[in-house]
């Protein structure tokens, strides 16, 4: 059994308060968006929303924060020379191997607790989306403030479309993200180590 | 709406005093000023128009010494009388203190009313003084003292809107700047007014004649959804006034009919919300400085439902999900299946 301590406090606060954040803006903005008064009545959701919405964007700048002075943002860093095939073994474990017991072909080390492919998808999620979906909300907040037009479209319309694709986009990586924290040693082991902040090995012998 | 005596004709009864009008005086605001309109209300004369002071209010308006004499009778709020005609109680009665806040505080009553009624009892004829808000304002364009706002664009709207039509096929029926706008109490709302209160004191102007409207199934709104939370989240002229030509400070007077006025929903609950534009825009700057920055971010009422509404991405967001969802189930199954077959190798 091997037992590494990858999450500190300060990162396990953050992904926890990022997640209740998450899920409460995806609650409101569904319930909104939809018009699903009995999920959340619209004169609350709105406000909660918006809510959300600030405190998101203070986390994603925390989260900017602690990459950059908390050492965290090693994790992040792409290696494009090895990229490709570590991909390709990533993906063959997932649709293949997974199934027939082959060794996970990551290890979790301290240096490195993202496999290829969760480094790409963490990536593109935090700095590419991440901020086109905060600026795209703030410019909600602030829609009355907007031009009129912008490369011949309605502002409010592009900003809005936006932030509609955006937050489907994060709801498929929030559906992919939970489904992936099962697919370590044990359905659990993932998820123990971001509560407890120790990733844990070869205590178990299931799938 | 007290005080709004738009039934001024000849039979306006021997006790007529004074038929309460007078001024010209009448709707929405100088363009480029903001232009809702309420009438000074005792819960609403807070800012916009200030009061004159006391000491000076004794000599103006209508503490002047002429005035004086017509508000000997027309203080009193039971002066009013019914009309033979219509049936109806015209009210001759003057609030002194909502008068003192509207805009034409500093106008003696002589200013506006026919000498005439200086003889007691006033003659019918001095009722038929035709009151004009146009005229008197643009007669008194080159007044420093006063600098109305032109009202001509304002008239020009209004002999389009469905009531100058309607007015006009009943034969010039009693339709008039004062059927809405109480002179001796107008005001435009001042700029920091919520949302809330502009779309109530405008709603109101328009539901103290129609109260029909007030009934849980209002006539001719059967179409619209939840009738109540629109009126409170709306101005019933958001709607009923052209999309075309719009002025963010200047709401427009041609009123539309039923059949003309906007009945697509889309027109709101959609990409540019071109209709509540004009709602919003100019408060989302005076809100930002009263609340602060944070605060109107977070109350704004900027968002309606359906503003981020497309079919397209939503049938392909929900197809994707549909399908990442079956996936995910199907590569679970998959993985206890093969726990299982490897429990069983054991």
């Amino acid at each position: 059994m091997s037992a590494l301590y990858l999450y500190p406090v300060w990162l396990r606060l953050w992904h926890w308060l990022n997640a209740v954040v998450f899920f409460t803006l995806l609650a409101t903005g569904i319930s909104m968006h939809f018009a699903l008064g009995w999920l959340i009545p619209f004169e609350v959701a709105v406000p909660v929303h918006n809510i959300s919405g600030i405190l998101l964007t203070l986390s994603w700048v925390a989260f900017l924060i602690g990459n950059a002075f908390g050492g965290n943002g090693k994790h992040y860093l792409v290696n494009i020379r090895t990229l490709p095939m570590d991909l390709v073994r990533q993906v063959r474990y997932y649709v293949y191997g997974i199934f027939v017991d082959e060794p996970h072909p990551f290890h979790v080390s301290t240096e490195h607790k993202l496999n290829a492919l969760q480094t790409l998808s963490y990536v593109g999620v935090m700095y590419a989306l991440m901020p086109v979906l905060i600026i795209s909300g703030w410019a909600f907040l602030f829609s009355a403030e907007l031009p009129e037009t912008l490369f011949g479209f309605g502002t409010i319309w592009l900003v809005a479309m936006a932030h509609l694709l955006l937050a489907w986009m994060m709801l498929l990586f929030i559906l992919v993200h939970l489904y992936i924290i099962t697919t370590g040693e044990t359905p659990t082991t993932n998820l123990k180590a971001m509560i407890t902040g120790w990733h844990r090995e070869g205590t178990s012998d299931e799938a | 709406m007290s005080g709004i005596p738009i039934l001024t004709r000849r039979r306006a009864l021997w006790m007529l005093p004074l038929l309460a009008l007078f001024p010209p005086l009448a709707p929405a605001a100088p363009a480029g000023a903001p232009a809702p309109v309420a009438e000074a209300t005792p819960t609403d004369r807070r800012a916009g128009t200030p009061a004159i002071p006391a000491a000076a209010a004794d000599k103006v308006g209508i503490g002047s010494r002429d005035s004086q004499k017509c508000m000997r009778c027309h203080w009193m709020e039971t002066m009013a009388y019914r009309d033979r005609e219509t049936r109806e109680i015209v009210n001759l009665s003057i609030d002194a203190d909502a008068y003192r806040h509207s805009v034409h505080q500093g106008l003696a009553c002589g200013d506006c009313h026919d000498r005439a009624y200086k003889h007691y009892p006033h003659r019918t004829s001095s009722a038929d003084e035709g009151l004009s808000c146009v005229g008197c304002h643009a007669e008194r364009q080159d007044d420093p003292s006063l600098s109305p706002p032109k009202l001509d664009a304002f008239d020009v709207q209004y002999q389009h809107s469905v009531h100058a039509l309607e007015a006009r096929l009943a034969g010039g029926g009693p339709f008039s700047c004062f059927s809405c706008h109480n002179p001796h109490s107008f005001r435009p709302l001042p700029n920091d007014t919520p949302v809330s209160e502009v779309v109530a004191a405008n709603n109101g102007l328009c539901l103290d004649c129609h109260t029909e409207l007030l009934s849980p199934v209002p006539k001719g709104h059967a179409w619209l959804p939840r009738p109540r939370q629109h009126w409170r989240a709306v101005r019933c002229l958001d709607c009923h006034t052209p999309l075309e030509g719009r002025q963010l400070y200047a709401p427009s007077h041609e009123l539309l009919g039923a059949t003309e006025s906007n009945q697509n929903c889309v027109e709101c609950h959609s990409r540019g919300g071109q209709l509540l534009a004009q709602l919003y825009v100019h408060r989302a700057e005076q809100e930002r400085e009263r609340e602060g920055f944070l605060a109107h971010a977070i109350y704004n009422d900027a968002y309606i439902i359906g503003m981020s509404r497309s079919p397209v991405i939503d049938r392909i967001g929900l197809a994707v999900v549909g399908l990442i969802v079956l996936g995910v189930a199907a590569h679970g199954y998959g993985r206890y299946l093969a726990y299982k077959r490897k429990r069983r190798a054991r």
